[in-house]
């Protein structure tokens, strides 16, 4: 066992998915086994498949200040802080670190690369500040009256999970007695056309694991996560939905959009996280997958994962949360840190949905049909992205 | 115990000419940036250079600019500091990267490219190059660095914030050594969103210097360095950094400053510049201080300066012992406490 002032306690969680406003509708929603992609044909001309969104978001003062991701991010963080019951001193000295992607890129359109400063003009240059990736985290702080550190982390869909890892590195120097983590990105015409461009989206709902997987749907979320050290936890008598035992990052340095084939970067990232927690290869009981559906990632995913767990007595079980709520980008990290800590508190293996024919491999259980009910002490988040950055967190229990 | 880490290699593409090491001329002065086409206005641009020449095997064409210079300046830092890749362990080597903007250029292009085309008619090759993190990730890619990958992002302090960061994880042994690069790129639709915005200075206009400009000349540009747990340092490098503290209350800041008596003014805006900042700062380090002012090249890099102006500090060679990096904005300080060597 870590010492208290060692180990990350998870004290609360704020989420706005596809599965309705709050943490609440979350949990309800993944263990119902909901799905809620759906087919959009609106977006702009060219483009119908199916997409992970959200609707309209609870009326914000000066909206035109913020951007989706910026309201999205606000939104789940409002809940966490409330959740936590962090009081104004602690709320004023408490750090932010947001991850985002698309940032205020929903905000801006086309025409903008015609004349831009027409269109600042035009649009208004309140929609072009939300562009930079640092709105997000100053928005949050913003909103919440934070006066301590504010930062954005941006390292594409890996973002979410890093922005956790940093948050847990600042706590550890001792720097700040709580951090809000998490990461926040909205649905936008521009990632949607790249994605589209790359060939990666599946027009209809994603099978990832699936060997006749086409690809990714993308999706919009956010989710922040109140973390302190368990000291700091008891000793404001917090409750404690679960710790962050260890974290580890990693680059493929391979290639700019493509993962190693081989998965060795994110096998080497899942190593570390196990070596600082000190967790033997049996322990680890469920793996919430990066799980994109494209072709490319997930048979690199199942590799990582052979590299990685070799020599476990049985097959190390995995699933994709994406097939319910689709790749929600730098949201994605952390709302599956949130799902990896509902798989431990409920005692539950969400499967992949509509995975019918997993990729082959002895080493990984690819999870299917109905959800599964297992008492598990250990389990893990991981990320990837393009860049070729990794990331492995590793949850435990309320109290290690 | 844990020795603070050292700053063992600086390189940098910036307004000054690309360059391994400290800066040796620092008299530059805005020019009017050529890919404004009308009407002329100034900024300090990075001239135009082919990174192959700099950075052998180096492939550039499609990438943006940010991210060449990313890459050509963490070539130029790590030669600095006489690092052989060949004899370490590259997943203990770890880049982070901070920026205002990230970016812009190709982000330009892409949207650029939807208005002629339409969404459904973008260039894929672009699409990954626009991201955030694409310039960390071509460090990593051409250098075979496979450790942690981070790209930081603040309004004014990214590059402390970065700095700060690297310093953490070589602490928790995440990594052995870090590159840590800071900067932006100007693009049209950037520098228009400041003249907009009215945020620069009338010496952007072509009116001639002028002393104490309310404004911002816009400016770009990549400053790598190499932070280097003690332990893994060949040399005794440029700086030791001793502790990074953001706070809301100068006072906080105070005990960074506790027998400094060069303070380096730097980003968040670089209040340094005007009188009341600069009393500020002398309220701090006391009346004995020497400031080291900032350079409007590295105060034009509004977001990610740090490093830049921690470059041109010490490019002017002071003398060894404590010294505060100190950066202001409108809600903060972020002070940076070294030890010049």
């Amino acid at each position: 066992m870590t010492a208290p002032d060692k180990t990350i306690a998870i004290t609360a969680i704020g989420a706005i998915s596809q599965f309705g406003k709050g943490f609440g509708a979350l949990e309800a929603g993944i263990l119902n086994g909901e799905c809620h992609l759906v087919s959009v044909g609106d977006l702009f001309d060219g483009f119908k498949g199916s997409m992970g969104r959200i609707g309209a978001l609870p009326e914000i003062e000066h909206p035109e200040r913020y951007s989706r991701t910026d309201r999205l991010a606000c939104e789940a963080a409002r809940e966490a802080a409330e959740s936590a019951g962090l009081d104004e001193k602690l709320l004023h000295s408490a750090a932010v670190i947001m991850a985002s992607t698309v940032t205020g890129l929903s905000e801006i359109d086309s025409a903008i690369g015609a004349d831009p400063a027409s269109w600042y003009r035009q649009a208004g240059l309140q929609r072009a500040a939300t562009y930079p990736v640092s709105h997000v985290a100053g928005a949050v702080a913003e909103q919440l009256g934070t006066r301590g550190p504010v930062l954005s982390v941006s390292v594409a869909c890996a973002s979410g999970s890093m922005a956790l890892a940093l948050g847990a590195n600042l706590l550890l120097d001792g720097q700040v007695p709580v951090v809000l983590a998490g990461g926040s990105d909205a649905i936008s015409a521009f990632t949607t056309s790249g994605f589209l461009s790359l060939q990666a989206l599946d027009r209809e709902p994603c099978r990832p694991f699936d060997t006749t997987r086409k690809g990714l749907n993308l999706g919009e979320g956010a989710a922040v996560l109140v973390m302190e050290t368990l000291a700091h936890a008891r000793a404001r008598q917090a409750h404690v939905l679960g710790t962050l035992r260890s974290w580890a990052m990693s680059n493929d340095a391979y290639h700019p959009t493509a993962p190693d084939k081989d998965g060795r970067g994110l096998a080497r990232a899942i190593g570390l996280a196990r070596e600082m927690a000190g967790a033997s290869l049996d322990e680890i009981g469920y793996i919430n997958a990066h799980g994109t559906g494209t072709p490319l990632n997930d048979i690199a995913e199942t590799h990582a994962y052979e590299l990685a767990f070799a020599g476990r007595s049985r097959p190390i079980p995995v699933s994709s949360t994406k097939s319910y709520t689709g790749h929600c980008l730098a949201a994605a990290g952390a709302l599956e840190a949130a799902i990896t800590i509902l798989a431990l508190r409920h005692g539950a293996l969400f499967p992949t949905l509509r995975l019918e024919s997993p990729i082959a491999s002895p080493t990984v259980e690819y999870l299917r049909g109905p959800l599964r009910r297992e008492s598990i002490t250990a389990a893990m988040s991981v990320s990837a992205g393009f860049g070729g950055s990794n990331a492995a967190l590793l949850f435990g229990g309320p109290c290690v | 115990m844990i020795r603070p880490p050292l700053v063992t290699g600086f390189g940098s593409v910036t307004a000054f000419g690309p360059a391994s090491g400290l800066l040796s001329n620092l008299e530059i002065a805005p020019e009017p940036a050529s890919w404004l086409a009308e009407p002329p206005r100034r900024a300090y641009t990075v001239k135009p250079f082919q990174a192959s020449t700099l950075v052998p095997g180096a492939k550039t064409r499609r990438l943006d600019r940010l991210s060449t210079w990313t890459l050509v300046a963490s070539h130029l830092a790590l030669n600095d500091a006489g690092i052989d890749l060949e004899t370490i362990d590259r997943s203990r080597v770890a880049v982070l990267f901070a920026s205002g903007y990230g970016c812009v250029e190709l982000t330009g292009s892409f949207f650029s490219s939807a208005h002629k085309n339409g969404w459904a008619g973008t260039d894929p090759i672009t699409f990954p190059e626009t991201l955030a993190n694409a310039p960390a990730a071509h460090a990593a890619l051409f250098h075979r660095l496979q450790g942690p990958n981070l790209t930081l992002c603040h309004a004014g302090f990214a590059a402390e914030y970065a700095l700060q960061t690297a310093a953490s994880l070589l602490r928790h042994g995440q990594a052995d050594r870090v590159i840590v690069a800071a900067g932006d790129a100007l693009c049209p639709a950037l520098y228009a969103w400041f003249e907009e915005a009215r945020l620069l200075s009338p010496e952007c206009f072509g009116t001639g210097p002028v002393q104490n400009p309310a404004g911002l000349i816009p400016s770009e540009g990549v400053v790598a360095l190499v932070l280097e747990a003690e332990s893994s340092a060949h040399g005794n490098g440029y700086a030791r950094l001793l502790d990074c503290q953001l706070d809301a209350d100068a006072e906080r800041i105070r005990p960074l400053a506790s027998g400094a008596t060069r303070i380096f003014c730097s980003g968040g805006g670089s209040p340094c510049l005007t009188h009341d900042a600069t009393e500020a700062v002398r309220a701090l380090a006391g009346p004995s201080a020497t400031i080291f002012a900032a350079h409007p090249a590295a105060h034009g890099l509004a977001e990610s300066g740090g490093l830049l102006h921690l470059l041109l500090a010490l490019s002017q060679h002071p003398a060894p012992g404590p010294a505060l990096q100190l950066g202001c904005d409108l809600r903060h300080y972020f002070g940076l406490q070294w030890e010049v060597l």
